[in-house]
């Protein structure tokens, strides 16, 4: 029994080492376009750059402008739906990459100022 | 602020509410003593009266700051912050309860509400536990009643928020220097996104789980405590049984809000909260088998003992995570920070050192047994299994709590003066759901495999060499008919990758064993098939999972795939529907069918209809997802989905976006500004060009048949019965622009042809030509005849007859009336024919008349005087201009306001996962049963 204690505690360790290989960190428009890695980006809607979302066009296209921590602003695309009140958000936490000069995110998740307590949205772009 | 008298707050709750507070305060500190007195004189009778009375005041007390904060939520007393906070007005009063355990303090005294009955049922059951376990369970309380506590130390040094607060202690606003504020200010009102059964029922649900897994924890605490470390083993069993069922189930009803309630699409999300819900569980389960291997073979004591102590750690963790506000970026649904988070880490830490104190101090004394470990016995694989749950526990928090490591991380950077640790500071894997799904399917194949060998198997291997044919034989037939069963659901289910088929391989293996066991071994009763009916539902459980989760298919594909994005990004989930307009989706013939505003949410019906080669309809349904809108209908507060259900399959859809105009009613106006307007004035009859379109106006009329006019009395209406032709000639529709005069005010209804973009509206000028006040018109009399025509101007006129059905819109009939209308038929001089029925009637002897007017001619006619004798009516006459005119306002270029963005996803098989988790909580419940049935 303890040989095999120990083979489970070692798988165990194995898995947990693995494990925290998926961790991401927070990032930047700049970190993220070097690394050329997917990174969670924290910032801000930028809110006097247009937003595009249409449709009857694309229902799963939808594009914004994000002001990362560093004062960057780049454009963030999303292909799934534009949130219901994302002009509202005070945070959006957008995961992805760069695909050429163009920040495509898997998912965001946008904080909402609210009556309500801490009205948070995610979208994910792909399931 | 100081001097100002207020009008109308009741203060009595309040105060009432702060002594039971203190009260529930004291009683605990005083149960704790009495009770800590009956461990070491269990024989005195004054102790045990003492220290129930004091368990009895304190339970009393609790109920009443609940009773108390129920009254000021009823009473809608917002003076009060947390009656403000969490009513209002139109809150309806089935949402009472969830609005009570919306907030935190709610949420907290749900669970000392829990921890009171529990303690009751102790109290009446433990016989020799009840004292050592009372004990602690009030030191449990009287920590929990320390959070709603609300007592400050020094200036700011605060200790639990009180739910009794008054609204202008929280907050400083200039509202509050008018002593009538009260009558200015109404609630806020329950978070539309919990105004859901679900919300009822799952909190209170969750933390009678959570409370449960308290006793068993106590249980474990006072053998530590009295050192007596194995008798504690049976008792403590059926409430070991009861917390798993319980906690299983209110973990089971978050996934199910999730599903029903929730957009995400899915039952489960590897979300924090729910992570930190599903941990303690499964530390419980592991205890569970650990006290299972205790008492029938003496061994695994220790880890028994540290088992439960970690369930419970663990759930007062997950209070912690969820409710200090550190998860932060990283949920969706944490609670807000309320301050305590200094005293959340001072409960985990009381008791994290109670628990290692106790260990410690105990180690020696704790009996070990000494033998060599046998493979073939049923402890040694229970052992395995248990020790796989805490692993998979181990994992899922360990991914869950990177921001409680980012803070540690933080503290160390301050001691040691390393500035800014932002850097080093980690966030959670980018795809949970992906990373835990990665490392949880082989916890579940382990769990699968390791719990059916187990149960075959038996303790201390006794009689192996006997039983040893048994066994293989058992096994052999699982195998083999697993196998089968593992083909079979291959057939149906999409297995991506070898891990799949593992998985399936060991689920279907569990099935089978399971069924064996409870045919072979199961005696033909219930009670001896508690445990593989956990089982077994376990591994129809993962089935559910596999069949709902690798099966799912999105049915609104998005049929605009595009070009130039990111290859392998998917191409979208959200199909784009135009009213009425079928689209062809996946097998689906999807149609949006209409959408009907009742108060604050629109529901929507949608239809799906499948048909075959031939055209034959093979299916057909309808679904009604809708949205909610917050109270000034600016803002879409939630989307609920809705799910068509079948026995294997469901299909769940959900609204994920509408036109701006419907999203916002702020929206209305501000689209309709940007829009150029131009001005046609139309005779009815007459056809205009309107860009590539042509504008004819019908008729004009005192009715409107726009689809969003709901007559209501006295309502005075003009619109207009519009056709827009295309350039073809060949495509058409009919709009009715609308006026309507409502108590006062004028109302301007425009109404918008989508397949043209084309909207038009009336000009409020309409009304000053249409609606000629009495006075601006000459009548002129004309006595008439039946049958005979007669001329007036241009127009020729023949009385028809009378008619008794009156249907005059401006008449109220009453008793007594005498009333009849005239039946006029009008000849213009284009040869076209009107109807008009003027009103004449007597009431109370004096003879009475309203008039008919007819807008598409301009013409007024009163029904004055009728002459019995000579059969002669005495019609007056008026006309302000021959041709009247609408004056029509059309817009070009009007983006559509007829569709929505609807997300539709078919899971099949999710019954299995449902029924199969069913399965395996009431085997926990059957099991619970058995051993209350014994002692």
């Amino acid at each position: 029994m303890p040989i095999l204690i120990l083979a489970l505690m070692g798988a165990g360790v194995i898995m947990l080492v693995s494990a925290s290989k998926d961790m991401s960190t927070y990032s930047t428009f700049a970190q993220v376009k070097r690394s050329g890695d997917t990174a969670k980006v924290v910032g801000k809607l930028a809110k006097d750059k247009p937003m595009y979302y249409n449709a009857e066009e694309n229902p799963n296209l939808f594009k914004f402008y994000m002001t990362d921590q560093q004062g960057e602003v780049h454009e963030v695309t999303l292909q799934a739906a534009k949130p219901q009140d994302f002009e509202l958000s005070e945070q959006v936490v957008a995961t992805g990459s760069f695909v050429g000069d163009e920040f495509v995110a898997s998912s965001i998740l946008m904080k909402c100022p609210s009556k309500y307590k801490n009205e948070e949205v995610m979208v994910r772009s792909n399931m | 602020m100081q001097d100002i008298q207020y009008i109308g707050e009741h203060l009595l709750p309040g105060r009432l509410g702060h002594f039971f507070i203190l009260s529930a305060l004291v009683s605990a500190l005083l149960a704790i003593l009495a009770f800590r007195k009956r461990v070491t004189l269990p024989e005195d009778t004054s102790w045990r009266n003492l220290s129930r009375i004091a368990w009895a005041i304190h339970g009393t007390s609790i109920l009443a700051v609940i009773g108390l904060i129920f009254y000021l939520m009823v009473n809608q007393m917002y003076e009060y912050n947390y009656a403000w906070d969490h009513v209002s007005d139109d809150l309806p009063m089935k949402y009472i309860f969830s609005a009570f355990w919306e907030g935190q303090e709610g949420s907290f005294l749900l669970w000392m509400f829990w921890h009171v009955m529990l303690g009751s049922v102790v109290i009446f059951t433990a016989k020799r536990w009840e004292a050592g376990v009372m004990t602690l369970l009030s030191v449990v309380q009287l920590i929990l009643v320390s959070m709603i506590a609300g007592v400050y130390f020094a200036d700011d040094f605060r200790m639990g928020s009180s739910p009794f607060l008054l609204l202008r202690d929280t907050m400083e606003a200039p509202i509050f220097n008018n002593p009538n504020y009260l009558s200015l200010i109404t609630g806020n009102g329950l978070n539309p996104l919990l105004q859901n059964y679900w919300m009822t029922i799952h909190p209170p649900t969750l933390f009678l789980g959570f409370a449960s897994v308290t006793i068993p924890f106590c249980f474990a605490m006072t053998g530590l405590w009295e050192k007596d470390h194995t008798a504690w083993l049976k008792p403590v069993m059926p409430w070991t049984l009861f917390s798993t069922g319980i906690l299983g189930l209110g973990v089971l009803m978050g996934g199910a809000w999730a599903y029903e309630a929730l957009s995400f699409g899915g039952y489960w999300a590897w979300d924090p909260v729910e992570n930190m819900s599903l941990v303690p569980w499964l530390v419980l389960l592991a205890a569970l088998h650990g006290n299972f291997i205790a008492r029938h073979t003496g061994l695994s004591i220790k880890t028994t003992y540290i088992f439960y102590i970690l369930s419970f750690l663990l759930v007062v963790y997950s209070t912690f995570l969820t409710r200090s506000g550190i998860l932060g970026e990283e949920s969706v649904h944490a609670f807000t920070e309320m301050g305590l988070e200094w005293q959340l880490v001072g409960f985990i830490g009381i008791f994290l050192a109670a628990g290692i104190y106790f260990m410690w101090t105990r180690n020696k004394s704790i009996p070990v047994v000494q033998r060599e470990e046998q493979i073939q016995s049923r402890e040694f694989w229970m052992f395995v299994g248990a020790m796989v749950l805490v692993f998979a526990s181990i994992l899922i928090t360990f991914s869950t709590s990177i921001p409680v490591w980012n803070k540690l991380v933080d503290v160390y950077g301050s001691l040691m003066n390393k500035g800014d640790m932002t850097p080093y500071h980690k966030a959670m894997p980018l795809d949970p759901i992906d990373h835990h799904n990665r490392f949880q399917l082989w916890n579940a194949v382990l769990v699968a495999i390791i719990s059916s060998i187990a149960q075959i198997m038996r303790f201390n291997a006794m009689g192996w060499d006997m039983h040893k044919k048994t066994f293989f034989k058992h096994i052999l037939i699982s195998v083999g008919a697993g196998a089968v069963l593992t083909f079979l659901f291959s057939l149906w289910i999409n297995l991506p990758s070898w891990q799949y088929i593992v998985m399936l391989s060991a689920a279907s293996f569990g099935i089978v064993s399971n069924i064996d066991y409870m045919i072979s071994f199961g005696k033909g009763k219930l009670t001896s098939m508690a445990s593989a009916l956990s089982h077994g539902g376990f591994a129809l459980m993962l089935v559910g999972i596999m069949a709902s989760g690798l099966n799912k298919r999105i049915i609104s594909e998005n049929r605009f795939a595009q070009d130039g994005l990111a290859e392998g990004l998917d191409a979208g989930k959200n199909a784009f529907l135009i009213k009425d307009m079928p689209m062809f989706m996946n097998n689906y013939w999807v149609t949006y069918k209409s959408d009907t505003l009742d108060g604050l949410t629109r529901k929507y019906e949608i239809e799906f209809v499948k048909v075959n080669e031939k055209g034959d309809t093979l299916e057909r349904f309808t679904t009604h997802p809708n949205i909610l809108y917050d109270r000034q209908m600016t803002k879409v507060a939630t989307a609920n989905p809705n799910t068509k259900r079948y026995l294997d399959r469901d299909v769940f859809t959900y609204i994920a976006g509408l036109p701006p105009e419907q999203q916002d009613k702020s929206n209305l106006k501000r689209i309709d500004s940007l829009l150029e307007y131009k001005l046609y004035y139309l005779k009815t009859g007459e056809i205009t060009n309107a860009g590539a379109y042509k504008v004819r106006l019908d008729s004009i009329m005192l009715d409107s048949r726009h689809k969003e006019y709901e007559h209501e009395e006295d309502d005075l209406v003009l619109s207009g019965a519009v056709t827009v032709f295309d350039s073809m000639g060949t495509d058409s529709g009919m709009i009715y622009p609308t006026m309507i005069i409502r108590k006062g005010l004028l109302y301007s209804l425009s109404d918008q042809l989508n397949d043209f973009n084309l909207r038009t509206r009336l000009k409020a000028s309409a009304l000053d030509s249409l609606f000629p006040i009495d006075e601006k018109l000459s009548y002129e009399p004309l006595i008439v005849k039946a049958g005979e025509v007669h001329t007036w101007k241009d127009l020729k006129l023949t009385l028809e007859g009378i008619d008794k059905n009156i249907d005059h819109p401006n008449y109220k009939a009453e008793n007594g009336d005498i009333a009849i209308q005239a039946v006029i038929s009008i000849e213009t001089a284009d040869h076209k024919t009107h109807i008009a029925r003027p009103l004449y009637f007597i009431r109370d002897g004096s003879p009475l008349n309203m008039k008919a007017y007819l807008p598409d001619i301009g013409l007024h006619i009163k029904l004055e005087r009728i002459d019995p004798e000579k059969e002669e009516f005495y019609l007056y006459l008026a006309r302000l201009t021959d041709s009247p005119r609408l004056p029509l306002e059309v817009a070009l270029d009007v983006p559509r306001n007829d569709y929505i963005v609807m997300e539709a996803i078919l899971f099949p098989g999710i019954n299995l996962f449902w029924i199969g988790s069913l399965i395996m909580l009431s085997g926990m419940f059957i099991g619970m049963y058995k051993r209350l049935r014994k002692s």
